[in-house]
């Protein structure tokens, strides 16, 4: 198998008139943690969403784990069961106990029996601390306790990437150590992770290489030490002097 | 204890001042409520007087109820037979009976949320029809056959609700998805169809399936008429039904799909675990709202030449010994009615008030 995790080429996505993302070229190798950052409305969200195509792109090449992302639905579903998502709502399923959200997809997807399901479940909800609350429903946790039981449940896909999409920017600020915390622990581990995030702290401790972006392109990129230190690119430094500024 | 009385007083005002500061403020208030109390009064007086002193009870008092000023609840004891089970054979009404008890426990335990999953509830509500059609319509174990043209009263109505919703719950569903088709002429197409049915009267719908289809259909799918009429009043149904899914659909945050998606679940798994449920869910009232009128709307059938519960109640009332008890036929018939809508109102009412604690 390739070292390269996600192999991103020339990949053009409009809405409508409107070009988002420009040419973007991106390499991910199996293991790197990627951060990706810059000002709202840049397209990072976008970028990430467009790797397990929940967005569409135009033109150019996307592979992940060596499957090529085009029109063919078993492709698609191939991909999403090796690239886990995290989102910025949580987004999980309200009707269903903590413990059914994380073993519907490895039930419904990879055929799990329920027992082997629920034992995965919960080693995976033990790893984010919280396997007490396996039995309630999402609505009665906290944010904090919403957002690690997301990750729980992409982790039951034994996915190959995880996907982030500003996971901890609608948290409280008291709950967004909790969830950091889990996925400094998941970079520890070797996981391939790809972050679009504001929190330049996790980008300095695990991220291998940090990206910036803006009005669609990527501007700059290169390991946090220099992307920190020595920023190139003016729009870059800009941007970190508002972020680190406050 | 004295200092007591003053304390609790202020604390929670006695009823009798509740009253006053409610009804009797001032004097203007004071009169309202006296004139509407009077008139009240007078009502529920005249109607128990009417219903109860001078009415007229036991099987067969025609002739004291000619000479009684009150209701003749006596028309109601020697004829409710028919309205209950209009033309069935009289030796063989136990069955419509036992058919009726059967979809009336269909209804309450569809009511139970132990029932509320996509296996259970299409379970309960096949069987429990199945075994309604097998009673009425016999043709085993020594059961004679009545056939269809022989049902008729609270059998018949319960018959076509049932048969109503069987179809037409389905049908919504494959509609309400249809609508939401990302192939715009799917989408558009079934936008048109559900446009177009919603739009015509019911009662024209009926007419034309039960009457004019024959003409236009060959002669091996056409069918009995009571048929007919059922599957164009489901059709009429789903086209409703389909709208309000739709809406519980558009009521989920566009994170949830994309959560499922983002999980690598295929469409129908999308649908079926996460879109449905949550749908039905946020629908409920109004789906419960559409039930009632469903059930309500089965006496339009009487217009085609069907025995429901209202053509049967009027046939009762029709012969030459009881024609003038016609009120009291009507009541009767109103109070059947009245116990399925309010309890499935008061139901409706239940859900509310769970639904809004399990959200939280």
């Amino acid at each position: 198998m390739s070292d390269t995790a996600i192999h991103i080429a020339q990949m053009q996505k409009f809405y409508g008139s409107f070009h988002v993302l420009k040419d973007i070229n991106l390499d991910v190798a199996r293991g790197e943690k990627i951060v990706i950052c810059g000002p709202s409305g840049s397209g990072k969200s976008t970028l990430i969403r467009c790797i397990n195509r929940l967005e569409e792109h135009q033109s150019g090449t996307i592979e992940v784990m060596g499957t090529a992302l085009d029109d063919n639905v078993h492709h698609i579903d191939e991909i999403r069961r090796e690239a886990g998502m995290v989102f910025q709502n949580f987004n999980l399923f309200p009707h269903m106990s903590v413990l059914d959200n994380c073993t519907l997809a490895p039930m419904l997807v990879r055929k799990t029996p329920r027992a082997e399901a629920e034992e995965t479940a919960m080693r995976y909800l033990e790893r984010v601390k919280i396997p007490d609350q396996a039995r309630k429903y999402p609505g009665q946790l906290s944010g904090g306790q919403q957002q690690r039981v997301a990750i729980a449940r992409a982790l039951c896909m034994n996915p190959e990437i995880m996907l982030f999409d500003e996971p901890t920017s609608a948290l409280d600020p008291e709950m967004i150590a909790e969830v950091l915390d889990v996925m400094v622990g998941l970079a520890q581990e070797g996981m391939t992770m790809v972050c679009v995030t504001h929190e330049m702290g996790f980008a300095r401790q695990v991220a291998d290489r940090v990206i910036f972006m803006a009005d669609g392109q990527i501007l700059e990129q290169a390991p946090p030490a220099e992307f920190f230190g020595a920023p190139r690119n003016e729009r870059t430094r800009a941007f970190l002097g508002q972020v680190l500024g406050h | 204890m004295q200092e007591l009385v003053p304390h609790t007083t202020a604390i929670r005002p006695s009823p009798f001042s509740s009253l006053r500061a409610r009804y009797f403020s001032t004097p203007l208030n004071g009169a309202v409520t006296l004139v509407c109390a009077t008139v009240a009064l007078w009502l529920l007086w005249s109607a128990f007087d009417w219903a109860v002193l001078h009415a007229v009870f036991g099987t067969g008092q025609r002739e004291a109820c000619l000479a009684a000023e009150g209701a003749c609840w006596s028309v109601v004891s020697s004829r409710w037979r028919i309205v209950l089970f209009g033309l069935y054979p009289f030796e063989e009404q136990w069955r419509s009976g036992l058919a009726c008890l059967v979809m009336g426990a269909v209804i309450a335990l569809s009511c139970a949320p132990w029932f509320w999953n996509a296996r259970r509830l299409p379970l309960l509500w096949v069987t429990g029809f199945a075994t309604f059609y097998l009673l009425m319509r016999g043709g085993f174990f020594g059961l004679p056959v009545v056939t269809e043209q022989n049902w008729g009263g609270l059998s018949l109505t319960l018959f076509i609700f049932a048969a109503v919703c069987i179809l037409g719950m389905p049908l919504a569903i494959c509609f309400a998805l249809l609508r939401r088709s990302k192939l715009p002429w799917i989408a558009r197409t079934m936008a048109l169809v559900i446009d177009t049915i919603r739009s015509l009267p019911l009662l024209s719908i009926m007419f034309t399936f039960a009457i004019v289809l024959p003409f236009v259909l060959p002669g091996w799918l056409t069918g009995d008429k009571l048929y007919r009429v059922i599957v164009g009043y489901a059709l009429f149904f789903a086209c409703y039904q389909a709208e309000i899914i739709r809406g519980g659909i558009q009521a989920l945050p566009a994170g949830q799909e994309e959560a499922a998606m983002a999980l690598g679940l295929g469409y129908w798994h999308r649908v079926g675990y996460i879109v449905l449920p949550q749908a039905f869910k946020n629908a409920l009232p109004p789906t419960i709202n559409q039930v009632v009128i469903t059930f309500k709307e089965t006496s339009l059938v009487t217009i085609i030449g069907f025995f429901d519960v209202m053509a049967s109640g009027r046939a009762a009332s029709g012969t030459a010994e009881w024609n003038f008890a016609v009120i009291e036929i009507y009541v009767f018939v109103a109070l059947i009615f009245f116990v399925f809508v309010f309890s499935l109102s008061r139901y409706g009412a239940y859900l509310e008030r769970r639904l809004d604690v399990g959200r939280r």
